[in-house]
């Protein structure tokens, strides 16, 4: 497994000028927009590097890599640990990256937060991000490059679209349920939902685990 | 090493089935046109496919049982696949040491100097030459006891092609225990390097011989329609039909030499007997 985790992470040191550009970006958009929040530009240097996860996938299946990997002193079962192991290292690496420039670009501009508050939202945002990892990874490894992209698409449209529509319908949805639902957070308190939140990613994580072990298991070369 | 036991893959348009052996020791080349299905064998060898039927024991288990550790053992060149040619060869170095931990990394870094190949540079930037080198480099030098090599001197100009046949003998005089299944094209390659040949036509294996026997007993009658007509036809594998009457292919030509004075008998090529066991008419 180790040799594989070099492997992923020359790939990603290789390619790193567009990651490292994709942070630049992020860091000059939060510098030129006032209205833009800390937590925005964690959310988006986490997700966006840890999306290159499933991108190492792409780079073993890019000139049939994967046919040659496979007859390395590798099973398919280490293979999927490796891809998981990496994702979750990197998904930590990238949100930590993101803490330390939030943190760099609050003091440059002066802002202050609430730093419970900060690292509560940075925490559900890590969630988010390993939440992403497991929906893709399997579809990654299922399907190939082209149909994957269109799938990734629609699995952030039905994310983001399912989240909109959740908070203009929520107001036709009866008092005393809104009430009930309201209670039941409130009484969890900040630490139950994010307790909560670290449980959806961890069962997110392991289900995924489980279908990419399956998906890997059947295929054919 | 290798054996594989009426091995049956089932394709929409094709359909491998195939029995073959690798002793210790040996280098057996496997050749056919393409499609024959030498990378199908490989593919099954491997466990990267699934099978219809058949077995494959390889180094004493079926592929898909075999250990990270057995699978040290193997070193494996496939036609179109690798490394990813986003890395250099300097990347791979570091993720050879950590999968194999007989790698000799002074031997690869002292090879790749010798074959010139940079280690500074993205194996997508390397040509065809360069990127088959790396893969043989790759096989040789973590002590495997089985090689198996799908066409790993396809499209290489006859320098390239020599260096690397040298890589492999270089690799089988340093234990006499070692196998190599290598498949190519180039028959020529096949018939200075290996000690027995398997024929491979439309997935099965036709003909199965010792290099030697191939070009010391082979050999190709010329005969016109008279002369055919009189042939013994025992010792006749095929015949093909020519401009002067027929080809016939046996494996005693000093048989028709001793017996049929006034014939034309060449001496067999392992071209010749591919073209006649693939073209030819069996008798």
């Amino acid at each position: 497994m180790k040799g594989l985790l070099i492997k992923d992470a020359e790939i990603m040191k290789n390619q790193g000028r567009v990651l490292l550009l994709l942070v630049a970006f992020a860091v000059v958009f939060l510098g030129m927009n006032r209205d833009m929040t800390v937590i925005f530009i964690v959310s988006y240097i986490t997700i966006v590097l840890s999306l290159f996860t499933a991108s190492t996938v792409s780079y073993d299946e890019f000139d049939n890599c994967w046919l040659f990997l496979m007859t390395l002193p590798v099973t398919r079962k280490r293979y999927v640990q490796e891809k998981y192991l990496f994702g979750i290292l990197l998904t930590l690496g990238a949100w930590c990256l993101a803490n330390a420039v939030g943190a760099v670009l609050m003091v440059w501009k002066g802002m202050s937060t609430d730093s419970l508050e900060w690292l509560g939202e940075s925490t559900a945002v890590l969630c988010v991000a390993f939440v992403f990892m497991g929906v893709t990874l399997p579809l990654r490894l299922k399907l190939d490059a082209e149909k994957a992209k269109y799938i990734n698409l629609l699995v952030f449209i039905l994310v983001f679209g399912g989240a909109f529509l959740v908070s203009k319908l929520v107001v036709y949805v009866p008092r005393n349920i809104r009430q009930t639902v309201s209670a039941l957070f409130g009484d969890m308190g900040n630490q139950g939902i994010l307790l909560l939140s670290a449980g959806i990613a961890a069962a997110v994580l392991l289900v995924s685990y489980g279908c990419s072990r399956r998906i890997m298991a059947q295929k054919e070369f | 090493m290798l054996e594989i036991n009426g091995l049956v893959k089932h394709y929409k348009d094709f359909s491998l089935n195939c029995s073959m052996k690798v002793e210790p020791g040996r280098i057996t080349g496997l050749v056919g046109e393409n499609g024959a299905g030498k990378s199908t064998t490989f593919k099954a060898v491997l466990g990267l496919i699934r099978c219809d039927g058949g077995t494959v024991n390889i180094l004493g288990k079926a592929p898909g049982e075999l250990t990270t550790e057995e699978k040290r053992r193997l070193g494996v060149t496939l036609a179109e696949s690798g490394f990813s040619t986003y890395l250099k060869v300097k990347d791979i170095v570091p993720v050879l040491d950590a999968m194999y931990p007989a790698f000799d990394r002074s031997r690869f870094l002292n090879l790749c100097e010798k074959h010139r190949l940079p280690l500074d540079q993205y194996i997508k930037s390397f040509s065809t030459g360069m990127k088959a080198k790396l893969k043989v480099l790759v096989a040789v030098t973590h002590g495997a006891d089985l090689l198996l090599l799908d066409e790993p001197t396809a499209g290489l100009d006859v320098n390239a092609r020599e260096s690397i046949l040298n890589l492999l003998r270089e690799y089988m005089e340093e234990n006499e225990e070692r196998s190599i299944l290598i498949s190519s094209h180039i028959s020529s390659d096949l018939e200075r390097l290996c000690d027995d040949i398997c024929l491979i036509h439309r997935g099965s294996i036709i003909l199965h011989e010792d290099t030697d026997v191939l070009l010391n007993e082979y050999g190709l009658i010329k005969a016109d329609e008279e002369q055919y007509r009189e042939l013994e036809k025992e010792h006749i594998l095929a015949v093909r039909k020519a401009s002067y009457g027929y080809d016939c292919l046996t494996d005693q030509k000093q048989y028709y030499r001793e017996n049929y004075p006034g014939v034309v008998v060449e001496n067999g090529s392992l071209d010749e007997v591919i073209a006649m066991m693939t073209g030819g008419e069996e008798l």
